[in-house]
């Protein structure tokens, strides 16, 4: 016993740093925000509460960035809306040509971005809305530019995005122009990539990529990004599909919640199914 | 001893316990400062790690096993407040403290704190966190990890030990 002691003591620096190591891998082994729940939206809460009250603090850099993008996108909303009006004209003599339902508008619920981070591996956002508002975790939020991200945890009057240019993100996402599908993956920096794409399928640098059909978590042809790139991986029948996000994260501060929950029967069919089959996995 | 370890005949300095619940009220500042100021510090998606230099800082002035723990309490502290996947940092600093552990001269503790050497331990302790936070980051990545790392992993160490620079200074007048 005496010989186990100042074996502990001896070395007592080298069995504690394998304790935390040990404590650390087994942490991030559970640790996934949405598994937490209350301690941490508590602690989330309580952040978004103290960046809240500092929100006003103009970032110049920011700002300057922002402007120049605002300047960008004034442009091209500009030719934008003279085609919209004729398209809407268009869209509304062929619907009633055809009888077709108008496609249901959802309710977007606006919100302040209080907080974020775009220097981690994983970027969040904290925004000023929360269940009080009618926010959810499942609901896609968007920004005019384009698809921002998710709501992964709420507290009453705070929530918690999940960033597109987070390394646990996949976002089931098409080709606009060829309808080719893919998922979407942030890899760093500003780099979104379309992966599972065939060498043989066709898709093109300036491709617009919106969100799929197939995704049970956000709703159908938000934007998502512009293709940047489109190349041949060595060694590999895919094409390395390099995407430019539509939204820019640094200069974020205004979103919408889109209010629109996933079909609880099709999420319960599908964690069935991925459950059944290890392999499977719903982006 | 943190932040007046000049005055070592103080009760704050002698008395571990409030020494520790300083520590742990520092940690707690510096976290949260992290989160909601350090965006206007943003230099291309990069900015320094307060707590790493505070983790360093621990492992000098107390010795590598409270610098592992210090190490380990500011990862997890850091993971909850960031919203990051909680142990990461809590691994990569506590192998940061450990490192630091290594130059822990107490009867030179004034020099060290107050000269580039501070720095270098930083730089190292640093250089060390990152390439094992980038690692599991990139684990799962098609990505390469080397250039991935040059431009983050390296790009932040720089950053960290840069705002280094300050303690450093405070701490070389002091000792003037």
């Amino acid at each position: 016993m005496r010989g186990f002691i100042e074996f502990v003591v001896r070395f007592k620096n080298y069995i504690t740093l394998i304790t935390l190591v040990v404590m650390s891998l087994s942490l991030m082994s559970i640790g996934n925000l949405s598994k937490l729940g209350g301690f941490r939206a508590v602690i989330v809460g309580s952040i978004g509460w103290i960046q809240s009250v500092f929100s006003w603090i103009p970032n110049p850099v920011a700002l300057k960035a922002e402007n120049t993008a605002l300047r960008e996108l004034n442009l091209q909303l500009a030719v934008e809306a003279a085609r919209s009006r004729q398209s809407m004209l268009e869209n509304s003599t062929l619907r009633s040509m055809l009888k077709l339902p108008a496609l249901t508008e959802h309710r977007l619920i606006a919100a302040d971005v209080i907080g974020k981070t775009t220097t981690q591996q994983r970027n969040y956002a904290t925004i000023n809305k929360g269940q009080a508002d009618g926010v959810r975790e499942g609901m896609s939020v968007i920004s005019d530019a384009g698809l921002v991200g998710i709501v992964i945890g709420t507290s009453e009057h705070f929530a918690v995005l999940q960033l597109l240019i987070n390394r646990d993100t996949r976002v089931s996402a098409k080709v606009q122009r060829t309808r080719v599908d893919g998922i979407i993956q942030w890899e760093g920096e500003n780099i979104l990539v379309l992966k599972n794409v065939p060498r043989t399928l066709d898709v093109r640098e300036g491709d617009r990529i919106l969100t799929s059909n197939y995704s049970p978590r956000y709703p159908a042809n938000l934007v998502i990004g512009t293709v940047r790139q489109a190349t041949d991986e060595a060694n590999t029948l895919f094409r390395r599909i390099v995407v430019d996000p539509a939204v820019n994260f640094s200069t974020l501060e205004q979103v919408f919640v889109v209010d629109a929950k996933p079909d609880p029967e099709r999420s319960s069919l599908e964690r069935i199914i991925d459950e059944q089959v290890p392999n499977r996995s719903t982006p | 001893m943190a932040l007046n370890f000049d005055l070592r005949s103080s009760a704050y300095v002698t008395n571990p316990a409030i020494r520790y619940i300083g520590y742990g009220v520092i940690a707690m500042l510096l976290s949260v400062t992290h989160v909601v100021f350090l965006r206007f510090l943003e230099v291309s998606s990069v900015t320094p790690d307060l707590l790493l230099i505070f983790t360093v800082w621990i492992a000098l002035v107390e010795g590598q096993f409270t610098g592992m723990i210090a190490g380990f309490l500011c990862g997890v502290l850091f993971d909850v407040v960031s919203t990051d996947v909680i142990g990461t940092n809590a691994l990569a600093k506590t192998i940061a403290g450990f490192i630091a552990g290594y130059f822990t001269r107490p009867a030179f503790l004034k020099e060290t704190l107050g000269s580039a050497r501070f720095l270098m331990i930083v730089a190292l302790s640093g250089f060390v966190h990152n390439l094992i936070y980038n690692f599991f980051f990139l684990r799962p990545m098609q990505v390469s990890f080397l250039m991935f790392f040059v431009q983050y992993g390296v790009a932040s160490t720089l950053y960290t030990t840069v705002a280094a620079v300050f303690p450093m200074l405070y701490v070389a007048r002091r000792k003037d």
